[in-house]
């Protein structure tokens, strides 16, 4: 059996699945990819002043602040194109922080656009995430990944020479 | 884009605070970490553990290489991607005798297919080739067949034989005659030339390996002995011919390297520097040249195409899609 889920395999999973597999057997994308670089950037560079991350688990959260007495999450994108998938980034996060007994608020920064987010983990929201991370340990298990299939986020994806060589 | 780094004088190679410098005759050369994926040394260099360290840090590679032009050794940092599950994967291939074959078949096979484009290419511009291509392709026929990696490996030799004997008549320059393929040390002009090309596509293809999955010490059709890099040597056959020998005849062809380009010792023959460089140039141009690929559907350069190879490989390893090696369109 593999690893437990991860924020990234949680991040990947609305993308595409063929990634969460490659990226549960550690068959990470190519690390000279431009986006790849720039993201690594962007989270250097990033909120210098106040973040601090945190590891608990096998989670690593990018930014974490005290806001007004509440505890805040944060997780720092480099655009807001997919949103989706870093909101449940971050829910899972939140999800993982409320299982040990943490209740925290959630924000994503997209520090590029100058733009956040606020997450909540609503009930409903943690119904979606635990079946996601069901779904997840499946692909997971899974002897061979699931094939590939082009998509509009293809193009600009670490794996595309891996997937189209 | 990152780049080699070539070394050919004598100094002292150094780190300070992160930054890496190197301090010859001609003073202070800054090599900038970010931009630098290899570091080829033919100069006289020292160099201390806080420069390895940093040099790992930063998944640098550095090749060594002799006086004469050969490959030494190198310095492979840490593996930086591991992936348990592929190693096993590769190691499973090797290990099944029927799955080595096949992948070192394919091997020998993209060799072959690229080398008969070469010789090909220059049938067309009116070369006498026609008895040698008919010979390598009776061989070719054979790869398929052969049913260990020593018959194979026999095959691949026999075909290289023939090969070489082309070079004379696609040069038609007496000061590079073929003769006689011999290494350590070369005999003549021309083997010096194959050597020190194979030499640098070699460590080419261990640079694209390091940036892989792949674990270079498990190779297919050059036995494994998990001491020595295997993999890149294996790969390297399907670019040599597109790649090194066709430098060799362009350096040849245009006079950019001449008969006294070389020096002779009681060791054998020696490149000099300034002709060394002059080939890295043309190498490197060449790694350079895109061509379109097609299911990618942009230009990709050789160098990249070796890496491309590599994935494919480890596709291949994991079940998904059947290796099939690149072959040159002319």
């Amino acid at each position: 059996m593999y690893e437990e889920v991860t924020g990234s395999l949680m991040q990947s999973y609305n993308i595409c699945k063929r990634q969460v597999w490659l990226m549960a057997h550690q068959i990470i994308p190519d690390q000279e990819h431009p986006y790849i670089e720039m993201g690594r950037l962007i989270d250097d560079i990033s909120y210098d002043r106040d973040r601090k991350k945190l590891n608990f688990e096998n989670v690593v959260i990018d930014l974490v602040r005290n806001d007004n007495g509440n505890l805040l999450v944060g997780e720092v994108k480099k655009s807001s194109k997919a949103e989706k998938s870093a909101k449940m980034q971050l829910l899972f996060y939140l999800y993982k922080l409320k299982q040990n007994g943490i209740v925290a608020k959630g924000q994503l920064f997209f520090p590029e656009e100058r733009k956040k987010v606020d997450v909540y983990l609503t009930s409903e929201a943690e119904l979606e995430i635990i079946n996601a991370m069901k779904d997840i340990t499946d692909i997971m298990s899974k002897d061979k990944a699931p094939s590939f299939e082009k998509i509009p986020y293809c193009k600009n994806c670490g794996y595309k020479e891996f997937c189209l060589s | 884009m990152k780049k080699p780094v070539y070394i050919f004088s004598d100094g002292e190679l150094h780190r300070k605070d992160n930054t890496l410098y190197f301090e010859g005759e001609n003073g202070r050369k800054f090599i900038p970490v970010e931009n630098t994926s290899e570091i080829m040394i033919f100069g006289e260099v020292n160099l201390n553990k806080r420069f390895l360290e940093f040099i790992s840090q930063s998944e640098i590679i550095l090749h060594f290489f002799n006086h004469y032009g050969y490959y030494v050794g190198s310095f492979y940092p840490r593996e930086h991607l591991n992936s348990g599950y592929m190693i096993l994967k590769q190691a499973e291939n090797y290990i099944d005798e029927k799955k080595r074959l096949y992948i070192a078949q394919k091997f020998v096979e993209g060799a072959y297919r690229n080398i008969r484009q070469v010789l090909k290419y220059y049938q067309n511009r009116g070369k006498n080739l026609d008895d040698i291509i008919y010979a390598i392709e009776r061989l070719g026929d054979l790869i398929v067949g052969t049913s260990d990696v020593n018959e194979l490996m026999a095959i691949e030799g026999n075909i290289r034989e023939y090969y070489y004997k082309s070079f004379d008549e696609i040069l038609g320059n007496s000061d590079f005659e073929f003769d006689v393929r011999s290494k350590r040390p070369p005999k003549n002009s021309l083997n010096v030339l194959i050597s020190f090309g194979n030499s640098l596509m070699y460590t080419t293809v261990l640079s694209e390996v390091y940036k892989t999955h792949l674990d270079p010490r498990i190779g297919y059709l050059h036995s494994t002995n998990f001491r020595r890099f295997t993999l890149n040597l294996d790969v390297s056959e399907i670019f040599k011919p597109i790649v090194v020998d066709r430098v060799i005849f362009t350096v040849v062809g245009k006079s950019i390297i001449k008969k006294d380009d070389f020096d002779g010792d009681a060791e054998g023959l020696v490149l000099k520097d300034k002709a060394k460089m002059a080939f890295i140039e043309e190498y490197e141009d060449k790694l350079k040249t895109t061509i379109k690929h097609r299911t990618l559907g942009n230009n990709v350069s050789y160098r990249r195409l070796i890496r491309l190879e590599l994935y494919k490989l480890e596709k291949h390893l994991m079940g998904e899609e059947e290796y099939q090696p690149f072959v040159a369109q002319w």
